[in-house]
């Protein structure tokens, strides 16, 4: 067997090795195990980072903050859950503690001082709202502020539910649920005026 | 039921929580309210289009090696 078919089939037995057992490897100190965990890893965390933020360049120096914080946490994996899953959660609480640290408690999670969502109904504008293209949807999240984008990305786009989110956000499920509602209003409104001013 | 009292309740709606006697309100005033029964098309509009935003594709990805680099410096 040549050196490259060598190096090939080792790539192989260790692209077969599971979150798991590289995680364990990982926890003893096998830095190699832990590279390749992030490699595995990095896009669904840096897109979920982008989800969130909705700003590049802090979902790359947020996606190097959990991969380091996961580097110094990974002997705590039990195994409970899937991988991924765990890696998701603390993927989400980072970026929860980002907003934290850049803004006030309340801009996060009562968006006091915030706008009130204005209704417009179909009788004030009989055009029906265009068909949400990813572009414009992502536009419009990206201006929502961050408490609404929060629990709206949890919510509707990674699928979390509200008990959960109340835990993540320290709020009660009522406030979950009332902000996401608040969120999707606030979208087809901003949505809605991206399409007048096109 | 009033239109501000269907509007609050649209996301409980779509989301199939509301008793009975709630749900069935905002079901009769959505079919007698053309403006209301349109807001709540765009809401489930956004909420379908928001699922299709966890997919990865359209997403333009930073240089991994590099990334992987300055964690390894850090």
């Amino acid at each position: 067997m040549s050196a490259a078919e060598t190096n090939e089939v080792a790539t192989e037995t260790k692209s077969k090795d599971t979150d798991i057992e590289l995680a364990q490897r990982s926890a003893a100190g096998d830095r190699e195990a832990f590279e390749q965990l992030y490699h595995r890893h990095f896009r669904r965390v840096y897109a979920l980072c982008l989800r969130m933020t909705t700003n590049p360049s802090t979902a790359e120096d947020l996606t190097q903050e959990v991969f380091i914080h996961l580097y110094n946490k990974i002997g705590s994996f039990r195994g409970d859950s899937a991988f991924t899953t765990w890696l998701h959660r603390m993927t989400v609480n980072h970026v929860l503690m980002y907003f934290r640290k850049s803004s006030t408690r309340s801009e996060l999670l009562t968006m006091e001082g915030e706008t009130p969502v204005q209704i417009v109904r179909g009788t004030e504008n009989q055009d029906k709202m265009p068909i949400v293209d990813r572009i414009a949807l992502e536009k419009a999240i990206s201006e929502l502020p961050p408490g609404y984008r929060s629990v709206f990305v949890l919510h509707d786009v990674e699928g979390y539910e509200h008990e959960e989110i109340g835990r993540m956000l320290g709020c009660s499920t009522g406030t979950s649920k009332s902000q996401l509602h608040k969120a999707r209003l606030k979208l087809r409104d901003l949505i809605r005026r991206q399409a007048a001013q096109n | 039921m009033e239109c501000e009292e269907s509007l609050e309740l649209l996301s409980e709606y779509h989301a199939g929580a509301l008793d009975e006697p709630q749900r069935d309100g905002v079901r009769q005033h959505l079919g007698d309210c053309p403006p209301c029964d349109d807001v709540y098309h765009d809401v489930e509009t956004i909420v379908v289009s928001a699922s299709s935003l966890r997919e990865e594709e359209g997403i333009s990805f930073p240089d991994e090696t590099a990334v992987w680099q300055r964690i390894q410096f850090s």
